[in-house]
């Protein structure tokens, strides 16, 4: 249950119980060390009140004063343990060994033959026979003490006879069980509350603490480093010191991130701009060829023309790629028309010829097109040049657009080594990561999510490598071109 | 109410000329009064009280000297340094010769008292007189004591009782000892002044509860306050008339009333003739025919 409380509640309620648990601890060795001693202090008290006696009851007995001797015993009895609950009595003993006198002359009587005679049941030695102290443990725990009183010239003037019964050796455990009820309350009165105070201002420090560690992360370091407590002690001091480093620590790493975001955003730009770059250079090398074939045979009118409009189309796609970075751009796009698929296979035709590849293209469109012209050149441009990378030389590249009144569907398959689906993943990843090296797939990937369409590798077909880019039949999504 | 008016005048001159002559002369004139346990007389407080009640009257310094042995006070009294004694009347048969009464204390009216027998109050002690003493102990107040022992020498010889029967007999140096050490059971019985008992009974002191009374004797003579016959103090004379009237006035009779008397007699030698001639019967007593 103790554990279930806060820990500032728990170090005073702690204190406060050690402090009982202490005076409690403390009270109980005391009763029974006193216990402990009680017998041998009584003895103890018995050696000193029998030396008494003796030195004041000498003259008494030489003056057969019975009488005196008397008040002295009674007197001389409340000093010993028991005597006044009639557990204790002293007597003088005529040489004899019968009674003189007695502090309790009821279990006394004067004149009654002692020594010599049975006492509670037991023996006691003879006169003759005390020739120095006699202590005698009876069978009923009492004891009995005889000394014998000898005048300065030695003469046996009488015997001191005490006996202490069994029930005066007992420790007084009502008065014990009231002295430690005594100290129990005071330490509960005085103490308890001090312990409270005091572990209350321990733990002071500690709820400060809490506070602070609780604002970690909504308050400013600075504040907060002002509020750590400063403290003597040397466990608080370590916390306070604990704290305060992992405010610095969360500083430190707030601002790392602050840098790895901010580096993020500039490797994004340099990404970004490759891309561009990128989709720009893929119709630069067709377009280069086309001024090739302008210059060599423009003097033909159809020649010029087609070479014209080829140029026009590259140039169109270019400022259309440029002119989506520009939001302030907003360039209309015409949708893609059946004749796009052949101006892409030509301007790549350049790159076909390096490589002797052959270039196959098939477009079977059963509905008008209305995905925009832009978006799609650049996938079946970027298509077709990686399918050419991968057919490698001598290789051939099939190109088939279809499309009805809901999809239009590219798909595009080389010769060349087959491409796993693992591949195809970590190359799109690479391509969208850290690799530099090219976008085609990526572009064409982000293309197909903008449009709300897929582009993956078909798993159907097994002997080559094929490609296929999917979207709906239908205008780019509102603001977008 | 003249009358009244007289004493009250007188009293007033007496008290002013003991202020104004006598008190200069009190240290060398004081009287002093010896006293003896035939009276409960351990009250520092009631004697102090009493010694200027007396001085006041008597004009002189007048203070109380007590002892536990009727020895004592007679030693004290024949060897001059004190000057009155108030002592039991066995003694005053004895040493009659050289004494001479003070005054006698009216104990109930009377100058008499008796002695008693008394027992402790035990279910086993079957004393029912002098003769059942044999074997037993006895406590006795004083050698000097007419109740304390005188009586009991002769009520044991009349019971056929010697001292040699008794189990033991010890003095305890006063009545109300005898009394203390009978409700102790460190004796039996005991012989003890039947004025000291009945005083110790009104004052309802513990032990009296303990003890019973088995035996009271004939009246004796009340323990007399006497002087020496010769080298009597120059005011003894008034010492005697202050006794005589201190149930004259109001605080002489409370006086009286703490001391369980009714006032002074001037007192005949004749009173302690039972005395005397019981002394005359009890071998060694000291007192002859």
């Amino acid at each position: 249950m103790l554990r279930r409380l806060p820990y500032r509640v728990q170090i005073p309620l702690g204190l406060s119980l050690a402090v009982l648990l202490a005076a409690v601890l403390v009270t109980a060795i005391t009763a029974r060390v006193q216990a402990q001693n009680a017998r041998r202090d009584t003895l103890s008290l018995l050696d000193r009140a029998v030396v008494l006696v003796i030195a004041q009851v000498r003259p008494l007995l030489a003056a057969d004063d019975t009488w005196r001797v008397f008040s002295l015993l009674r007197d001389t009895a409340q000093l010993v343990p028991g005597a006044d609950a009639d557990q204790a009595r002293l007597a003088i003993l005529s040489p004899d060994g019968a009674v003189f006198a007695a502090s309790d002359p009821v279990k006394l009587e004067t004149g009654r033959q002692v020594l010599g005679e049975a006492w509670r049941e037991q023996p006691l030695l003879s006169a003759m026979e005390v020739d120095q102290r006699k202590q005698l443990a009876l069978s009923d725990g009492s004891v009995v003490l005889i000394d014998p009183i000898r005048s300065e010239d030695g003469q046996t003037l009488g015997f001191v006879f005490t006996e202490v019964e069994a029930a005066a050796f007992a420790p007084d455990w009502a008065s014990l069980a009231r002295t430690a009820l005594i100290g129990i309350v005071l330490a509960v009165t005085v103490l308890v509350p001090l312990g409270w105070w005091v572990g209350k201002r321990m733990a002071r420090p500690v709820g400060r603490l809490v506070a602070v560690i609780e604002r970690i992360g909504r308050d400013d370091p600075g504040v907060l480093r002002d509020d750590v407590p400063k403290t003597t002690d040397p466990e608080l001091s370590r916390i306070g010191d604990a704290v305060e480093q992992l405010m610095g620590e969360l500083e430190r790493r707030k601002a790392a991130e602050e840098r790895a975001l901010s580096a993020e955003r500039l490797a994004a730009v340099g990404k970004m701009t490759a891309a561009v770059a990128h989709e720009i250079n893929n119709p630069l090398a067709g377009m280069l060829t086309a001024t090739q074939t302008l210059r060599l045979h423009g003097g033909t009118e159809t020649i010029r023309l087609r070479t014209i409009d080829l140029l026009d189309r590259g140039l169109q796609q270019i400022r259309t790629t440029v002119a989506a970075l520009l939001p302030q751009a907003r360039i209309e796009d015409r949708p893609l028309e059946p004749g796009d698929l052949e101006d892409i296979v030509t301007l790549v035709k350049g790159t076909a010829d390096k490589q002797k590849a052959d270039i196959r293209f098939q477009v079977e469109v059963e509905s008008a097109l209305r995905v925009p012209s832009a978006p799609l050149r650049q996938v079946m441009l970027n298509l077709l040049l990686n399918a050419l990378k991968a057919a490698g030389d001598n290789g051939t590249v099939s190109a088939r657009l279809q499309a009805n009144e809901d999809r239009v569907r590219f798909c595009i398959s080389n010769s060349g080594p087959v491409l796993s689906v693992e591949r195809f993943k970590r190359t799109l990843a690479a391509e969208g990561g850290k690799d530099p090296r090219g976008f085609g797939l990526w572009v064409c990937q982000e293309l197909a999510s903008h449009l709300r369409g897929r582009f993956e590798l078909d798993t159907l077909e097994t002997q080559h490598t094929c490609l296929l880019f999917e979207v709906p039949n239908r205008e780019a999504p509102e603001g977008q071109t | 109410m003249p009358v009244n008016r007289r004493r009250c005048l007188a009293a007033c001159l007496c008290g002013a000329a003991s202020t104004a002559v006598s008190w200069p002369g009190w240290g060398a004139e004081r009287l002093r009064i010896g006293l003896t346990p035939v009276i409960l007389a351990d009250q520092v407080a009631f004697l102090s009280r009493w010694g200027r009640y007396l001085s006041s009257r008597v004009g002189t310094e007048v203070e109380f000297v007590a002892r536990e042995s009727y020895q004592s006070i007679l030693d004290l009294l024949f060897s001059g340094q004190i000057d009155a004694a108030w002592i039991c009347g066995y003694p005053f048969v004895r040493f009659e010769a050289e004494l001479s009464l003070l005054a006698v204390p009216l104990y109930q009216g009377q100058p008499f008292y008796r002695a008693y027998l008394i027992r402790s109050k035990a279910p086993s002690n079957d004393i029912q007189g002098w003769a059942d003493l044999k074997g037993r102990v006895l406590a006795y107040s004083d050698p000097l004591s007419n109740s304390g022992w005188l009586v009991a020498q002769a009520q044991l010889a009349k019971a056929g009782v010697s001292t040699r029967d008794l189990k033991r007999g010890f003095f305890t140096h006063g009545h109300r000892n005898v009394a203390e050490a009978v409700a102790a059971r460190l004796a039996q019985a005991g012989a003890i002044d039947g004025y000291v008992w009945e005083t110790m009974r009104a004052q309802n002191m513990p032990a009296i509860a303990k003890t019973e009374v088995i035996w009271k004797s004939e009246p004796f003579g009340f323990p007399p306050l006497v002087v020496r016959k010769a080298q009597a103090h120059s005011q003894t004379e008034s010492l005697r008339q202050a006794l005589l009237r201190m149930g004259d006035d109001k605080v002489g009779r409370d006086l009286l009333v703490s001391l369980n008397l009714t006032g002074f007699a001037p007192g005949q030698p004749s009173l302690f003739d039972s005395i005397r001639q019981q002394a005359q019967r009890v071998p060694g007593s000291g007192v002859g025919s």
